[in-house]
């Protein structure tokens, strides 16, 4: 694909009752030269009015839909405001700012459409995780790969980069947390080339708190299955 | 006549009743409705049919086919209910993703949020 060659990158945080703690991640996304999108998610605390005064774009549904639906409703916003590259941020603290450039280098160099944060092409990145979300990971990345048909080192990461084709291309419809599992299901469909890139994630108290319960991921599956059948 | 009988038939009349009084609803939707309350009637009044009806497919009694009946019924109800619920979630969807995207600020455009002017 033929970028600009000053291409703007839309970085998409979807929010949900983070109060205090988005801004902070916020700042962090300050000063690089982002679009930052925020996309409150029909928050019921503070983080709405936390935001007003805040340099970025911001979103707000007007009832709770869930993260997919977030992202998704930014991706919309980014495309219409001449997005060349959008990226797949948590502001939660867990992503790096520094990785975004790791990401984002394969897609603006047109090696890729899509580029995936993973945890485990690094041992060190690897090690860092907690045992038991190991596990649970792993066995993500197995009923990831059979049910999408695309297998990678990591799953539910959230941490993505797609260029503009390719988020032309996208269309979540899973509201919740299985729009991770649909976002490869229409990245295959699509034919756009991906690749992964190596993350670190940092696991701080507040994260493992906000963050998916292993129980979760049966929910995530049986989403899945009904989104497979009910099509 | 049992008082049972009488009590399912007075149901299945209010049901009919409630139905049209109620929900707006096609013709087809309420034919399907009449006919099951019919079905349903006749059932309760002469259980000999039902009972035939079930020695006829092989079940023994015809409480327990209407039992399988319902069950299946049941399971299919809930698959339609279901993808109806999935299909109004896209919409409310669809109308809140173009409401956050109409209202979109800036990074301009900060201060206290308030209601945007239309004209």
């Amino acid at each position: 694909m033929q970028l600009p060659s000053n291409p703007s990158i839309f970085v998409i945080v979807p929010a949900y009752n983070e109060g205090p703690v988005l801004r902070r991640g916020l700042d962090r996304l300050l000063g690089h030269s982002y679009e930052v999108v925020v996309v409150d998610d029909g928050s019921t605390d503070s983080t709405w009015a936390l935001l007003a005064d805040a340099p970025v774009h911001r979103l707000r549904h007007p009832v709770n839909l869930g993260q997919g639906a977030a992202i998704q409703t930014g991706m919309t916003y980014a495309l219409q405001n001449g997005a060349d590259v959008i990226v797949h941020f948590d502001a939660d603290e867990q992503h790096q700012v520094g990785d975004i450039e790791v990401l984002t280098a394969p897609v603006l160099s047109g090696e890729a459409d899509v580029a995936l944060g993973s945890r485990f092409l690094r041992k060190e990145d690897a090690d860092a995780i907690p045992f038991i979300r190991r596990l649970v990971l792993r066995a993500a990345v197995v009923v990831n790969g059979l049910l999408t048909g695309v297998w990678l080192s990591d799953a539910h990461n959230g941490f993505r980069v797609l260029s503009r084709r390719a988020a032309e291309a996208i269309d979540l419809r899973e509201n919740r947390m299985a729009h991770a599992s649909e976002i490869l299901v229409q990245i295959r469909r699509a034919g756009v080339r991906y690749v992964e890139c190596p993350t670190t994630i940092i696991y701080s108290e507040y994260s493992q708190e906000k963050g998916q319960s292993g129980w979760n991921a049966i929910r995530i599956v049986i989403d899945v299955l009904l989104r497979r059948i009910f099509r | 006549m049992r008082p049972v009988q009488l009590i399912l038939i007075v149901m299945l009349i209010m049901v009919i009743f409630l139905y049209f009084n109620r929900l707006r609803s096609g013709i087809l939707d309420r034919v399907l409705v009449v006919a099951f309350a019919v079905a349903g009637m006749v059932m309760a009044a002469l259980p000999d049919v039902t009972m035939k009806m079930a020695a006829a497919v092989g079940v023994g009694r015809g409480a327990d086919l209407f039992m399988y009946l319902a069950l299946v019924g049941f399971g299919f109800f809930g698959l339609v209910l279901f993808s109806k619920i999935r299909s109004l979630e896209g919409t409310i969807t669809d109308l809140a993703r173009s409401v956050a995207v109409n209202n979109a600020r800036t990074p301009g455009d900060t201060g206290v949020p308030s209601r945007e002017s239309t004209d």
